[in-house]
């Protein structure tokens, strides 16, 4: 009787020891586990577990849903993971439960969502501001040649996210492309119908205008289907934030003729990259850039940045599902 | 003119901006933009008449977005797996009513206050869709889109679907005693028991309609584009309730007319792309659409004290 369980004691033992000794365990938690998006930040992250023989598991709630995002977390610290990387749903929700699995000695980092600066040693950022805002101004300028109308159709005009990349927008007009105006900033209210309305009375009101930017994702959509139906594809260009998969059909048709967004493989690749370079202390607090092969990747303060948003165009945006 | 006041008054200020617009911003009246901006209204017309329904019977459906979100997807994912439109039709319809039959039920045979019951069913449809969806848009089979027509035919149909749909609704809400009794139950629902009408039937038909005419209004706004955003709709409420008041349906119940609120839509609608065209900030449009809600609720203030008194 006492000697099964001795041996079953040491066999356990024995075990955990050599999983300890086995791979580093990196668990990666997106803000929701079916979402495409988080599908493609996973394939990214896949590939880096891959380089750096490190056990991956990807687990999150079906749907965003802060309170599991704290369970998740718990469990993790229970089965003793070495990095935890999380996408927060709720920026304060889940601070209390990553300051926990900090104590207990894991690595823990954010990306694509931020928690509480003390919760996380990084946050992996996708796109700063002034990033988004520069690019959509730069691919408006390539596409017009530098010259004529545009105008901007956004979530609200109060919204703070949007408030900022126009902040960005309008400060590269000023600063590189005299011969672009902006002649209107019209709202949509997030919807794809609104946003197609909007671009409608747009065209008419400004007949020369030679470009529609929409910096809100459904807002892309509309104008394009706006565009359409005008038949003014071409002479009248769209560009827009937004994701692959609601733009490709107008991207195909011409009428669409940038996405910006990031490259979420990219995403999940370098905050896989950046975990485990923690855990190794090949990475720590101070530093001005992280290296991965030939890349290197710039570090602000606690923030490593992705680098310039990536633009998806007829060429490329078949590569992406989400 | 003492019969249409408030209808003509609207239409008179609607007139009034449209004439300025001519004046200031001929490029308004631009042949092709001008009609896909009007076929981009029609569903919320429809929704509006069902709306005017059921505030005449004295009550309000503020789950009308959600309805017609989830109406949109449903029809949507339904055209996606091969479904022919009259199908797609006929189930965005029943839809439409089961989800008005359930807010009917819970206010008419359970008593409860309308505001309250629609309110819970707001929440719990947009929720229960955004959980099911997370967003993600629905991309419809080619031959969707203005049924199959070219896009010049597909909008007159659409102009010409919703026209009749309300003009049949304006003669039956006069001519036909089901329509009468909206009205009788809506001006003094004990007097119309009295008359042998029954209050709590007539109630429960007033939201399974609202919820009909929702589904077929989001049909009608499904085949206007190749994707179904299940945002679809949010905000809609507000839009035809807006619609409804400024066109002279009383909140208090038992008065308005249909081309009152055709009158109100319109009107609240042309505000937007008129801004663009008159460069002016779009900062303005909601305190402008403010306004002539206040202007309209006021008056309706006004004109009962008078009437009060005389």
């Amino acid at each position: 009787m006492k000697t099964p369980r001795l041996l079953a004691l040491f066999l356990a033992t024995a075990v955990a020891a050599l999983a300890a000794d086995a791979k580093l365990m990196f668990a990666l938690m997106p803000k929701a586990k079916g979402n495409a998006y988080f599908l493609s930040v996973k394939a990214g992250a896949e590939k880096a577990a891959k380089e750096l023989n490190v056990e991956l598991l990807f687990d999150g709630p079906t749907d965003t849903n802060a309170a599991k995002q704290n369970e998740i977390v718990e469990n993790w610290i229970t089965l003793g993971v070495d990095v935890i990387a999380v996408a927060a749903e709720n920026r304060d929700g889940i601070s209390t439960a990553l300051r926990k699995a900090r104590a207990q000695g894991i690595t823990v980092l954010t990306y694509d969502a931020d928690a509480q600066a003390a919760a996380r040693s990084f946050f992996v950022n996708q796109a700063t501001p002034q990033g988004i805002g520069y690019t959509l101004m730069d691919e408006a300028a390539r596409l017009t040649g530098g010259e004529g109308e545009f105008a901007i159709i956004t979530a609200t005009l109060t919204a703070a996210n949007q408030r900022e990349w126009q902040k960005h927008i309008e400060a590269r007009l000023a600063e590189k492309y005299p011969k672009m105006k902006l002649v209107a900033v019209r709202p949509c209210d997030d919807l794809k119908d609104r946003a197609q309305s909007e671009a409608t009375a747009l065209m008419s009101a400004h007949q020369n205008l030679k470009l529609i930017m929409a910096i809100c994702s459904p807002g892309v959509p509309g104008a394009a289907e706006a565009v359409k139906q005008a038949g003014r594809a071409g002479a009248v260009k769209v560009i827009g934030l937004g994701l692959p998969n609601e733009n490709k059909r107008y991207v195909h048709e011409g009428v669409t003729d940038a996405v910006i967004l990031w490259d979420t493989g990219d995403l999940g690749y370098l905050t896989v990259q950046a975990g485990v370079a923690l855990a190794d202390g090949k990475l720590k607090a101070g530093d001005q850039q992280f290296k991965v092969g030939n890349r290197t990747f710039a570090i602000e303060g606690d923030n490593i940045l992705l680098g310039s948003p990536f633009v998806f165009t007829r060429e490329n945006i078949d590569r992406f599902d989400f | 003119m003492r019969r249409h006041p408030r209808e003509l008054s609207v239409a008179g200020v609607l007139a009034l901006l449209l004439v300025a617009l001519a004046i200031v911003a001929p490029a308004f009246f631009s042949p092709q933009p001008l009609r896909s901006l009007l076929v981009r209204e029609m569903p919320a017309l429809i929704v509006a008449c069902g709306m005017a329904f059921v505030i005449v019977a004295r009550e309000i459906d503020i789950s009308v977005g959600s309805q017609f979100s989830l109406c949109s997807v449903l029809a949507g994912l339904l055209a996606a797996a091969g479904w022919p439109l009259p199908l797609v039709l006929l189930a965005a319809l029943g839809a439409g009513a089961l989800m008005g039959l359930a807010n009917g039920a819970l206010v008419a045979l359970a008593g409860l206050p309308s505001i309250v019951v629609t309110l819970a069913t707001m929440v719990t449809l947009r929720q229960g869709l955004n959980l099911a969806r997370q967003g993600e848009f629905v991309n419809l089979p080619d031959g969707v889109q203005w049924f199959g027509l070219s896009q010049t035919a597909g909008q007159w149909l659409v102009l010409a679907v919703a026209a009749g749909v309300l003009a049949a609704l304006a003669w039956a809400s006069r001519h036909l005693a089901a329509g009468r009794f909206v009205y009788a139950v809506g001006s003094d629902a004990a007097a119309a028991r009295l008359a042998g009408v029954n209050p709590v039937r007539v109630t429960l038909g007033v939201f399974v309609f609202m919820g009909a005419l929702t589904g077929f209004a989001a049909v009608l706004n499904l085949i206007q584009s190749p994707q179904v955003q299940p945002l679809v709709g949010s905000g809609l409420e507000l839009k035809v309730i807006a619609a409804a008041v400024v066109g002279g349906v009383a909140i208090s119940g038992g008065r308005g007319s249909l081309w009152g609120v055709l009158a109100g839509l319109l009107l609240l609608a042309t505000i937007p792309p008129a801004l663009t065209h008159l460069h002016i900030e779009a900062y303005w449009e909601k305190a402008i659409q403010g306004a002539i809600i206040l202007l309209a609720a006021a008056s309706d203030g006004l004109g009962r004290k008078r009437s009060n008194h005389g």
